[in-house]
């Protein structure tokens, strides 16, 4: 199969028609070397939420035992979706932060890896260099955003803003969503480069070259010759970028916990909170299980936009 | 100027700016190392100080702060757990490429794929209950069995993906002459895929050496990683920058040198192999 084969596959289930080795037929009886790892997976993920769908359709209050742990039925989801003022603001929210830091890394990490596409000297130093933001403790280096660049008193933003004219700005307390955006897209830049990068090598080179002769400029090059044959790449940065930016949570918890109010909480951070905040564990459950079926619907969603146009596209 | 002249500039220009960028796409990482070898003062200088008396200062202060001890949770959490997934991990891809009909692999695999996806918030909560009936709250163990969890399908689908390019020759080879199943795994197979299940190794120890949330939530007090350590050093009063710094730079040290070590596995590692 060949390199650029590869990368065009599925996103989901790669390789997935590369067949499993039809081998001698040696084993007798039925494989069970997977079992002790399935069974851990099971005890670890299957289970504990089972309980939470079980916990979520009761009240059940850490702080006030006496109530004990009544059957609601659908109640709590019923409270989140109509009775809590701060359920849909709190989508919106965790809606702003996928969305946001996910364009803004795919920007970024589109024009570094195209630059670092190019020979160069000092290429591949280079490109290890470039992907330290995705390396570093997510937590720690949003502290560190926090309190040295982006301090209202001693932060270098400010004093970089101040050359043009800009009066120093509060950025946690005026922006703090948008600071946490700027934060999380600038962790994931290094991956989406790191993503399209790959896919870059399966782009041949005599493409590059035929769109050059034929006198197109860079831009014209990359988005009517690079950038379709880029889509696979595109679709498996979109899907895990996404997936994995919407479980952000050091980097709020360091910087704003949330605040001022509730403009930083996200669905996560929110179900974190109503379980050892306020230890509303029905709640907290039911949150977790909305959290679950959105990031399914989201999965699915793109999983689907994704197969529907390759379909389209060879019919 | 020629067309050749041109081009060599434009050349140049570009490099350039593929320089710049990187520079700036790191330099928030730089100029924190920088300030981890400044004094407390010094640190909060507007304008920033390039040039400045370096001291050790800092990075002893973060040292005698306890670093001992979260050094100790983290190193034996990230280590910990990825042996066990590993353990728990390789086999399971063994028999997903040797063993296992297409269908029930690849049901497997989607199974693998689906408990990395599901956010970590969602079993908190029943995790939490769970551990704090097992009096287990605050304990580094409860850490080990969750960060195993978190990193059993990296590494399985990682392992996967290095099992299906192995020469067939080599293995049947192998069966043929009698070796068990065992003998297949740790003789043969692992040997050949070392490379590849290093890296994979390498991915999970950043993994777990990084996360927060569970540390966080399940153990604050007893046993913290490092990364708590440097939440808890900036809720203190008074002056703590370069304090901060130099603590951050020694915790992000083992990720930068591992990822960088293991670069060109990343990508594959963090997609499940849907892309090389």
């Amino acid at each position: 199969m060949s390199q650029a084969n590869q990368v065009v596959q599925m996103p989901m289930l790669p390789n997935m028609q590369k067949r499993a080795v039809p081998t001698v037929a040696r084993h007798e009886g039925r494989p069970w070397l997977h079992l002790p790892a399935l069974v851990f997976m099971i005890v670890l993920t299957q289970i504990p939420f089972l309980l939470a769908v079980w916990f979520s359709i009761h009240a059940w209050n850490l702080l006030v035992p006496s109530e004990g742990f009544p059957f609601v039925g659908l109640a709590n989801y019923i409270t989140e979706f109509i009775g809590d003022p701060n359920f849909w603001p709190i989508m919106g929210n965790t809606l702003q932060l996928v969305v946001g830091a996910m364009i803004l890394a795919l920007i970024g990490g589109t024009i570094l890896a195209l630059l670092l596409n190019r020979p160069m000297r000092g290429r591949s130093v280079l490109r290890g260099i470039a992907t330290v933001p995705f390396l570093v403790t997510p937590s720690v280096m949003a502290l560190i955003w926090k309190n040295l660049f982006l301090s209202p008193t001693s932060g270098m933003a400010n004093w970089l803003l101040h050359f043009i004219g800009i009066r120093p700005v509060p950025w946690f307390s005026a922006f703090p969503l948008q600071s946490i955006i700027f934060i999380v897209a600038w962790e994931w830049t290094p991956f989406v480069m790191l993503v399209i990068l790959a896919g870059l090598q399966s782009v041949p080179g005599e493409v590059m070259e035929a769109a050059k002769v034929d006198g197109a400029n860079a831009f014209t090059t990359f988005w009517r010759v690079v950038f379709p044959l880029l889509r696979k790449p595109y679709e498996i940065a979109i899907l895990f970028g996404t997936i994995f930016i919407f479980q952000t949570f050091g980097e709020i918890y360091v910087t704003t916990s949330g605040g001022p109010g509730i403009t930083t909480n996200t669905l996560p951070y929110y179900t974190y909170r109503t379980a050892l905040n306020s230890f509303q564990i029905g709640q907290a459950a039911a949150l977790g299980v909305i959290g679950v079926i959105v990031a399914i619907l989201a999965a699915r969603g793109m999983l689907r936009l994704m197969t529907e146009r390759a379909v389209s596209e060879r019919g | 100027m020629g067309i050749e002249a041109t081009r060599k500039w434009s050349n140049y220009a570009w490099t350039t700016l593929t320089y710049l960028l990187v520079f700036l796409l790191v330099f928030p990482v730089l100029w924190m190392a920088l300030t981890g070898f400044k004094t407390e003062i010094a640190a909060i200088t507007v304008p920033p100080t390039l040039f400045f008396q370096p001291t050790l200062d800092q990075f002893l202060l973060a040292i005698n702060g306890g670093f001992g001890a979260y050094l100790f949770n983290s190193v034996a959490a990230s280590l910990v757990s990825t042996a066990l997934a590993m353990v728990l991990g390789i086999p399971a891809a063994y028999a997903m490429v040797f063993q296992m009909r297409n269908k029930s692999s690849n049901d497997m695999l989607f199974f693998v794929l689906s408990t990395r996806f599901m956010p970590f918030a969602a079993i908190l909560v029943p995790l939490y209950v769970i551990i704090t009936r097992l009096n287990l709250l605050d304990n580094l163990f409860v850490l080990i069995v969750v960060y195993t969890a978190m990193n059993l399908p990296l590494i399985i689908w990682m392992a996967r993906s290095y099992f299906m390019d192995l020469p067939k020759e080599v293995l049947e080879g192998a069966w043929l002459d009698g070796c068990s199943t065992l003998q297949t795994i740790v003789r043969i197979v692992v040997p050949m895929a070392a490379p590849g299940l290093a890296a994979a190794a390498l991915l999970a120890v950043i993994f777990a050496w990084n996360d927060f949330f569970f540390a966080v939530t399940l153990t604050y007090t007893n046993s913290p990683t490092l990364p708590i350590m440097v939440a808890a050093f900036t809720s203190n009063e008074g002056l703590f920058l370069a304090k901060v710094s130099a603590l951050a730079t020694m915790i992000i040290l083992v990720p930068v040198a591992i990822g960088i070590y293991a670069q060109k596995h990343l990508v594959q590692g963090l997609t499940g192999g849907a892309l090389k």
